[in-house]
């Protein structure tokens, strides 16, 4: 009889527990209903998510993704990136107008648009968000110059503005207590509260691009002077949103500045007005109340709560891609794909990256680096339409020069090709390099930035290419510090690479080969050429057109002669929305385009 | 009684000199470049210069060492390298988090887990006693991950029995947690009934159970009462020497269903080559199972007449 009774007290244990979730459904469901305000006035609440912690919400102290996420909604900057024109080009922000050239050439008159005020914020007077102004752009550069302020991205615009140099080398002299009042930047002059001129130390059209860089987005300098290292947890800015509540690891709420300035765009790239991505042309912006950024580290909650309707707009990743998408087929080479049946109530999209991955090698290596044949043997080794379909699922296009496909001097401007795999090419190669059959030839290392499993992969599938050629490989998989350490150090023969654009300029892509970029700057293969040197300073600063793309495709030539690195691939960036989803394009230089979206009743 | 917890505390400062140790040269050698995580591609090698030596990372590791030994004594572990927040706010946060998470399953599973185990010993041999531990030896047998996966996949998304994932402070938070809470039990519950069916069988082979008997004791009084209360040793031994586990919480459940525990928080350390969040938790560990040990002898002095701690 005891011990029936004690089963009897553990089944209702048991039962205790399967009563519980009706609760919990209910309780949920309440507190969701009670977020989104009232019958009369249901607040628009666009749900995305945080896929890691952000490094700061200061501008001058973040360059990363996460942080990218608030700090584009918060804050503004001069210029920004047309959110809907393609390829992408540079539109007025914080200004009426685009920056004037004047006289002497490398002179440009910024006017400011009147009217825009920082949101409402107890560092102001009775809370009230005061007006933005000259002095507040230009204090806000200062600080970017400051290297007591920015560490991290001063390099965008180092040697662009007379005088800014100088001014960041006297705040390293100052770490205490440097005042932006007593020290001027003498290529930044106030004319008056709308009207600031920048002078550039010479005309390019690479000077623009730092003013869309989220890092000189617009500041007052109250609220830093007020919270110092603190501004980062009150950031007070003129964006679209303001930051309503905070959590690092958990959800953080931005919620709508009803005094924003900005007007979502009235032109748009082909296409762009059947999709009806016109339809909210010349209206004010935001359009939704409340963006709610919860942290979801995990790509497989993500996704769940995304079919579930709790997340608005989710990416579609190696995995999810195998369960939702079918490829088109097509006759034209082109790649087209498309959700299956199941999930055809979402909408999907696809978009080239900006971003080039390829395979470095090392040339101060006395084996790899001295012989050009050998790298010539194993750039015809390679096979990047396999690594596209057997590692990316095809979802990428072959590149055909460094520069990707949607930058102007890519190849639909230059016609540049690079190698297609032909092992009988690769072998003679090989010969020719003083390795036939690859007798002699020791295994050559390549380094991989971590050990995870795509990494292995990507591994196991070159080696297996290159051995079809008697090319042996060995994989070295390490931490990401280590590898830059490696790579930095220009100490090896051949690495995993990769460079996501900076500013959509194809100088950025080749800076990668200039030699006064050795590494530890970015051209960290090492290469050094005259010929690729003499061209990339001359096309470096020129505006975009025929004579600039000719000099592209000299480098271009260059590179597949010298062959410093395997190209490989231009991936697609791809991930579904809801069905009331308005207004998305993905831009990838407006990663998160909170303040354009809207959400349909 | 005194002397021996000073003797015992003074005996731990051995062991976090020593873990103190592994932890920095293992972080050197081979963790992440703390510098080079956090200002990325674009930084000028003077910048690198400049944040090593601010961080203390540019001096000899017996310096390093020094302040190191500094922070344990002070408790000050300073700032995240990563998001700058002080340590001693991010490890307050995540312990409530994570306790919220480990606390109640743990000590819940325990109950039911002993009920569980004590059934089992009481009928071995049965079809009870064998269907049992084909279950929890299969249960045992599946991977963490698994249990998280599937029970997310079908009980929250498929069923919507639970929300997803998320966390908020206070009660907010149990709705949320039910999820992890069953998961966390159930992964505990093979472990755990393994363990304290042989503690219970250990016990029946010992002379006071035949006195017992002997008596005219029923099989029943015999195992739930004079058994269970020995075993209870042991078990206590179990029960005190994972708390420090439950502080650190369940990092996979944390990073799953997005709570802001410990667990989470390491691994982002880990991840990010944020040392002052590795050494802090490492040596908070350390000195958790260091005075937990403590407190399980002190408990068997109590609970067994026979244990002299001054012996």
């Amino acid at each position: 009889m005891k011990f029936q009774n004690r089963w009897l007290a553990f089944l209702c244990l048991l039962g205790s527990f399967a009563v519980q979730p009706g609760c919990t459904k209910k309780k949920v469901e309440e507190s969701k209903v009670s977020s989104t305000g009232s019958a009369e006035a249901p607040l628009k609440i666009f749900y995305h998510y945080r896929r890691s912690e952000e490094k700061s919400l200061d501008p001058v102290k973040s360059f990363d993704e996460a942080s990218r996420q608030h700090i584009r909604s918060l804050f503004d900057t001069l210029l920004e990136y047309n959110y809907l024109k393609r390829p992408y080009e540079l539109a007025p922000l914080l200004l009426t107008k685009m920056p004037e050239k004047q006289a002497d050439g490398v002179t440009y008159l910024f006017t400011l648009k009147q009217g825009v005020k920082f949101h409402d914020h107890a560092v102001f007077p009775e809370g009230n968000g005061r007006e933005m102004t000259a002095d507040d752009v230009i204090f806000s550069l200062k600080r970017f110059a400051d290297a007591n302020a920015n560490r991290l991205s001063y390099t965008l615009i180092q040697g662009l503005v007379v005088g800014m140099d100088e001014f960041r080398e006297l705040s390293k002299k100052q770490p205490q207590g440097f005042d932006y009042a007593k020290h001027e930047i003498s290529g930044l002059k106030k004319l008056d509260n709308y009207r600031f001129t920048i002078t550039f130390t010479r005309d390019s059209p690479l000077n623009f691009y730092p003013l869309a860089f989220e890092g000189t987005s617009v500041v007052p300098k109250e609220a830093v002077a007020k919270y110092g290292d603190d501004f980062d947890k009150n950031p007070v800015g003129t964006g679209a949103f303001y930051l309503k509540s905070y959590s690092r690891r958990g959800t953080t709420v931005l919620a709508k500045n009803p005094n924003y300035h900005g007007t979502y765009p009235t032109e748009g790239a082909p296409g762009d007005k059947e999709a009806g991505l016109l339809e909210a042309a010349g209206k004010k912006l935001p359009f939704v109340d409340e963006i709610h950024l919860p942290l979801i580290e995990e790509t497989q909650p993500a996704m769940l709560k995304f079919k579930k309707g709790e997340v608005a707009w989710v990416a579609i990743g190696r995995d999810d891609y195998i369960a939702m998408v079918d490829r088109v087929p097509t006759t034209d080479g082109t790649k087209k794909f498309k959700l299956k049946p199941e999930y055809e109530k979402y909408a999907l999209y696809y978009v080239p990256s900006l971003a080039t991955n390829f395979m470095r090698f090392g040339m101060k290596d006395p084996v790899v680096g001295k012989n050009k044949a050998l790298r010539q043997a194993i750039a015809y080794a390679m096979s990047a339409d396999g690594f596209i379909e057997l590692m990316m699922n095809g979802r990428g296009n072959r590149s055909e020069s460094i520069v990707p496909n949607e930058i102007a001097g890519s190849t639909r401007e230059t016609g540049s090709t690079w190698y297609t795999q032909n092992i009988e090419m690769a072998k003679k190669k090989l010969a020719e390099a003083g390795y036939p059959d690859g007798k002699g030839l020791p295994a050559l290392t390549v380094e991989y930035r971590s050990a995870i499993k795509d990494q292995r992969q990507q591994y196991e599938f070159m080696r297996n290419e290159l051995a079809k050629a008697n090319i042996k490989l060995e994989g070295n998989f390490q931490s990401f510090s280590n590898f830059l350490k490696k790579t930095d150090e220009g100490n090896y023969q051949i690495a995993d690479a990769g460079w996501n654009a900076d500013y959509p300029d194809a100088e950025n892509f080749y800076s990668l080969f200039y030699s006064k970029n050795k590494a530890p700057g970015p051209n960290t293969s090492n290469f050094e050429n005259a010929q690729f040197d003499a061209a990339y300073e001359k096309a470096r600063h020129m505006m975009n057109g025929p004579e600039r793309y000719k000099l592209f495709a000299e480098m271009d030539a260059i590179l597949k002669e010298e062959v410093p690195m395997i190209l490989i691939s231009n991936h697609y960036v791809m991930g579904v929305l809801q069905p009331n989803v308005r207004n998305f394009k993905r831009n990838l230089l407006e990663e998160y385009p909170y303040k354009y979206v809207d959400l349909a009743r | 009684m005194i002397n021996y917890i000073i003797r015992r505390v003074l005996q731990t400062i051995p062991i976090i000199l020593g873990v103190a140790f592994i932890v920095l040269v293992l972080f050197t050698k081979v963790g992440e470049d703390p510098v080079r995580m956090k200002l990325g591609n674009h930084a000028t090698q003077e910048a690198i210069d400049e944040l090593r030596a601010k961080w203390d990372l540019d001096k000899p590791l017996g310096t390093q060492y020094l302040i190191f030994l500094k922070q344990i004594v002070t408790f000050d572990y300073g700032e995240s390298f990563n998001s700058g927040e002080q340590l001693s706010e991010m490890f307050a946060e995540g312990a409530y988090a994570s306790l919220m998470l480990t606390l109640p399953p743990f000590f819940a599973g325990i109950l039911m887990n002993l009920a569980i185990a004590v059934l089992i010993a009481f009928y071995r041999g049965s079809w009870i006693d064998r269907y049992s531990t084909f279950v929890f030896v299969a249960g045992m047998s599946i991977s963490y991950m698994v249990y998280i996966m599937f029970f997310q996949y079908f009980l929250a998304y498929e069923l919507g029995w639970f929300p997803i994932n998320g966390f908020e402070p206070g009660l907010n938070a149990i709705p949320y947690l039910i999820l992890p809470w069953i998961i966390f039990m159930i992964v505990y519950s093979g472990p755990q009934i393994r363990l304290f069916r042989t503690v219970f069988l250990d016990e029946t082979k010992a002379d006071y159970v035949r006195t017992a008997f002997a008596k005219g004791c029923s099989p029943a009084r015999v195992m739930f009462v004079h058994i269970m209360r020995n075993a209870l040793i042991p078990i206590l031994t179990y029960t005190v020497i994972e708390i420090p586990n439950l502080l650190l919480g369940a990092f996979l459940i944390e990073r799953f269903f997005s709570i802001p525990g410990t667990g989470d928080i390491l691994i982002s350390g880990v991840n990010n080559g944020d040392f002052p969040i590795i050494k802090g938790l490492t040596v908070l560990l350390a000195i958790s199972f260091t005075l937990c040990n403590m407190l399980i002898d002190i408990l068997y002095a109590y609970v067994d007449p026979r244990v002299q701690l001054d012996g």
